[in-house]
């Protein structure tokens, strides 16, 4: 920490009349979080049974609306209430004083700042990270628990109802719990300094955005202790087998979707505007790194899309604990109208899932090769590409579902076409490491990873976007493979890197390189030997979510568990290596990796407001080799200067 | 760029594309297709593949060529050239996947449309999907319904499908189509099985807790062999439909994919054990054929211990009065004898 951050620590400020009883439990925190949980939980209860009891519905004491206006609605709301992400708008709201900001819920300076309401970016961007790596893990061991029923044919240690609860909530959580928002964390963290900015646009919302991930995540594990299990219908969750034959459970993935999304949603806009509106003087769109453009498009998609997953999942949702009929076709509900919602948002999740990797792979490729990215401005123009044309392409997860036919080959030209600009980013990564110097530390190994994975991924998807493989292929492991090779092979590995890339700025520590690289290359053979065979047994005949398969499948499935415990294995390594590196790792030094982003040129971890004074940006952030090329002049920092006084 | 590295890049890509030849044409990867859309589906598969090869076998030499050849130095703190772009390159980058892309849309929609084409005399069978069972209905031969599917060969075939309760997927690998069933609508598929012999019908919809016992056949027979079956079976029984006896009721609703009945060889484990109804009804405290006809036709009336509601399907109050009183009965006998 810097002289000049130790300014702000002002303790906080609360009224002199109060009480430290008082102020234990009616000062934000997690004391207050738990009374007003139970609180707006009894009150959601009350409501319903009310409600139930003046209108004569029978019985009053009816399990799903209970469940979900009191446990999956208002509980939630208390615990944030309660935690404090309301208390400044609330003050505003209500025309009490609003108190002067006073930084003190700024910044961390012991670790029990990182567990309450904090609204410093960088902080932020830290919650986020070790959260979802918690979702990972979790994520991760039910991905082992099927593959090791799936080990052998028949029946071995679950039942059915447990089966598909595993899977199901595997994906639920990879996917609005670790991927997505993991991407979310790198972004908070890199993006505002980026930019050469102080922080988010909006740092209360963003807090309010970290906050309601946890119960995202907290619901959809919490489905399996509903009596009769967790939800099981996939988690494209599609109606009517989950707006109707499902367990309670399947509420709690409805309701738990929404709290993802809404942080989700909010987290985009606060991109959007810290991006339009936040960045240092000179810092043009054209000078943007490519990370930022990446975040940029991410959430125009996340903005635009997200609305309907939520649609999608409310409507089914009333249909469950309502008995609506939006998709009961008895009724005059439209089955295949959930698809169509449901897709018009988990298409463009997919581009939401990629493409703030692909800024990350722009940054490590281009800081590891000592070369400018190649075409950068085709590269930003091709995300642009990605997003517009990624909200044609839905339906082509739908080429068998009985749609409208003609609809097949329009969908299947876009879907084809999405590669090109794809394509271009592949060829124009390859552009960068051509002639470069390459340096093989663990972020570019996993760069590298990434590439060639991704490729193959990119390819099985190409193969997927022709109607006719896609009518045999449907449905089968062949896209179980396609999917972990572009959400492993491609997000989760950028992720890896991002995470061993900025670690250092972080943590102020450096990680340990051996172990890094031990990662990578388990993760790489391990990985493969896991997904390959997939392919294979898709396109011979094996559904996808079975519980039991044909025992001509068994030796495949067989050497597929053994290599999925080998993938699990690896997540020790990298564990160990981000818990010991950031206890006693080697302190970092300002710009290890030598590069020209502004992130790296403030200390290690960056001062509370990251920088002394707004820098002026002069150039594009990737000249390497060219001789005296400046991105950004820094004025020198207050601490510097008052170091030198001190010393004169 | 010096020949010697153009050699070498190209070796790579040589390399690498041999491996992923080898891995494609190693391995067994499409089922031998038994019907002229799988063959089709098939010329598009390796059709795209071998595009697929090319690009990976490119992008993969140039990845390893770069490894190898422009490795830094452990003391080498330099910078790469700086270039910026290459504008002749990146149009080449874009034009020649847009062509490639294009190439594989028109394949793609040419077979479709020719795997859609219905031929003159094509047979017509509705397919009726519910959890966990298929049934199949010849209207061409007095409604005959059967629980598997037998079809003459060479014979254009367009299937009907209805649903009764969730979304299932109708696919037999070998013949490369499939189609989701979906509750309102009736969605068709075209087929012309071309090869005699006995294929899986597997669902592939995830449709419940029975999903994966969800499976049939499909025989394809001879054309005559198929005429002496449909006729057969209408003669034997004097009735269009076979299929009331309390065995093939069982049978052709699935039962067996959830249940363990002994005389009918199920061994399903997903619902309670049949062979067990006296006891059952003596918990239930009913009388043995009261308790078996509600369970069948209201599931959730009650429920046996340790088994969660709402997992029986609740479409088999629409059996008609006879197929569910023979139900009952075969259930009712068969749990005595086991």
């Amino acid at each position: 920490m810097t002289a000049v951050t130790a300014q702000h620590h002002h303790a906080p400020v609360t009224p002199a009349q109060h009480g430290p009883l008082r102020r234990y439990l009616l000062g934000p925190g997690w004391i207050r979080a738990a009374w007003m949980f139970c609180l707006l939980g009894g009150i959601g209860f009350g409501l319903v049974v009310l409600a139930r009891w003046g209108g004569g519905w029978h019985p009053i004491l009816d399990g799903p609306p209970i469940v979900l206006v009191s446990l999956l609605v208002a509980a939630p709301v208390g615990f944030l209430a309660g935690l404090g992400t309301f208390d400044y708008w609330t003050y505003y709201a209500l025309g009490h004083p609003t108190r002067a900001e006073d930084h003190s819920g700024h910044g961390a300076r012991t670790w029990k700042d990182y567990f309450r309401v904090n609204t410093d970016h960088k902080v932020i961007g830290m919650q986020y990270l070790v959260t979802t790596v918690v979702f990972f893990l979790i994520g991760g061991m039910l991905a082992l628990l099927v593959r090791a029923e799936l080990a052998k044919p028949g029946m071995q240690f679950v039942d059915t109802q447990t089966f598909n609860g595993l899977f199901s909530v595997h994906a639920s959580l990879m996917i609005f719990l670790f991927v997505i928002p993991a991407f979310a964390g790198l972004a908070n963290f890199a993006v505002p300094l980026m930019l050469g900015a102080a922080d988010m646009a909006f740092p209360r919302l963003n807090a309010l955005s970290f906050w309601l991930l946890p119960i995202a995540g907290v619901m959809m594990v919490a489905s399996f202790l509903v009596p009769d299990g967790a939800f099981a219908c996939g988690w494209t969750g599609y109606a009517p087998l989950c707006s109707d034959h499902q367990p309670l459970g399947a509420v709690f993935f409805n309701q738990g979707v929404q709290w993802a999304g809404a942080s989700s949603i909010m987290t985009a806009l606060n991109f959007l505007v810290t991006i339009i509106t936040m960045r240092a003087p000179g810092m043009t769109f054209w000078r943007m790194p490519l990370l930022v453009w990446a975040n940029f498009t991410t959430s125009l998609l996340v903005v635009i899309a997200t609305p309907f997953i939520a649609g999608s999942q409310f409507f089914s949702m009333f249909d469950h604990v309502m008995h609506t009929a939006f998709f009961d076709p008895n009724n005059g509900g439209y089955v295949l109208g959930y698809q169509h919602i449901f897709w018009f948002y988990s298409h463009p999740a997919v581009y939401i899932m990629m493409l703030p990797g692909f800024g990350i792979m722009s940054e490590v490729i281009a800081v590891f090769s000592r070369k400018p990215i190649f075409g950068y401005r085709l590269m930003a123009l091709s995300l642009m590409a990605i997003v517009v044309l990624g909200f044609s392409v839905w339906a082509h997860h739908m080429f068998v579902s009985g749609m409208a036919t003609w609809l097949r080959v329009p969908m299947m030209v876009t879907t084809l076409l999405i590669a090109i600009p794809t394509g271009i980013k592949i060829f124009s990564w390859l552009g960068t490491i051509w002639n470069g110097k390459l340096h093989f530390n663990t972020p570019f190994l996993f760069a590298l990873g990434f590439l060639s994975m991704f490729v193959i991924g990119g390819l099985s998807g190409v193969m997927l976007g022709a109607v006719p493989i896609d009518i045999h292929v449907s449905d089968t492991y062949f896209v179980v493979a396609h999917i972990h090779y572009v959400l492993f092979g491609g997000s989760v590995f950028t992720i890896f890197a991002g995470m061993y890339y900025w670690f250092p700025k972080m943590t102020g520590r450096m990680y340990d390189e051996r172990l890094g690289k031990l990662h990578f290359w388990m993760t790489f053979v391990a990985f493969n030997c896991t997904f390959f065979p997939m392919h294979l047994i898709g396109v011979e005949g094996m559904p996808r979510r079975v519980a039991d398969y044909a025992p001509r499948f068994a030796s495949m499935n067989m050497f597929i568990s053994i290599s999925s415990f080998a993938l699990g294995a690896s997540v020790i390594v990298f564990l160990y290596n981000m818990i010991t590196s950031w206890r006693t790792g080697e302190i970092a030094p300002a710009n290890p990796w030598r590069a020209l982003t502004l992130e790296w040129q403030v200390s290690s971890p960056p001062p509370t407001f990251n920088f002394t004074e707004i820098p002026q940006v002069v150039g594009s952030p990737y000249e390497y080799g060219v001789p005296g090329a400046q991105h950004a002049i820094l004025a020198p920092s207050r601490a510097t200067e008052v170091e030198k006084e001190v010393h004169a | 760029m010096r020949r010697g590295s153009l050699f070498t890049l190209i070796g790579l890509g040589v390399l690498a594309g041999g491996i992923a030849t080898a891995v494609a044409v190693l391995l067994p990867w499409l089922p031998s297709p038994a019907s002229r859309e799988a063959g089709r589906i098939d010329f598009v598969f390796w059709f795209v593949t071998i595009i697929c090869i090319v690009i990976f076998a490119v992008v993969a030499a140039g990845i390893l060529y770069a490894v190898v050849r422009f490795r830094a130095a452990p003391d080498d703190d330099s910078d790469g050239p700086p270039t910026h772009g290459h504008t002749g390159l990146e149009i080449a980058w874009t034009l020649i996947p847009t062509l490639l892309v294009v190439a594989i849309g028109i394949v793609s929609a040419i077979v479709l449309a020719k795997n859609d084409a219905l031929a003159k005399d094509t047979l017509r069978v509705n397919v009726t999907a519910q959890q966990f069972a298929w049934s199949f209905q010849y209207p061409g031969g007095n409604n005959l319904t059967s629980g598997t599917l037998r079809v003459p060969v060479n014979r254009s075939l367009l299937l009907t499908f209805t649903s009764k309760d969730v979304i299932h997927s109708f696919w037999v690998p070998e013949w490369g189509q499939k189609q989701d069933t979906v509750p309102g609508i009736h969605p068709t598929l075209h087929i012309t099985p071309d090869k005699v012999g006995r294929y899986p019908v597997i669902c592939t919809e995830l449709c419940g807790l029975g999903h994966a016992t969800m499976r049939t056949y499909a025989i394809v027979m001879t054309e005559q062999a198929f005429d002496r079956w449909l006729k057969g079976q209408t003669k034997a029984t004097g009735s269009p439909n076979p299929a009331t006896s309390g065995a093939a009721v069982f049978k052709n609703n699935g039962c067996g994919a959830c249940h363990t009945l002994t005389a009918a060889g199920a061994t399903g484990k997903v619902g309670p054990d049949l062979d067990d109804l006296t006891q059952s009804a003596q918990k239930a405290g009913q009388p043995l054929q009261q308790f078996v006809e509600t369970s069948v036709t209201d599931p959730n009336a009650y429920v046996a211990p340790g088994f969660p509601k709402n997992v029986m399907p609740q479409t088999f109050k629409s059996l008609p009065k006879d197929q569910l009183d023979a139900l009952v009965q075969y259930l009712i006998q068969s749990s005595k004898k086991g």
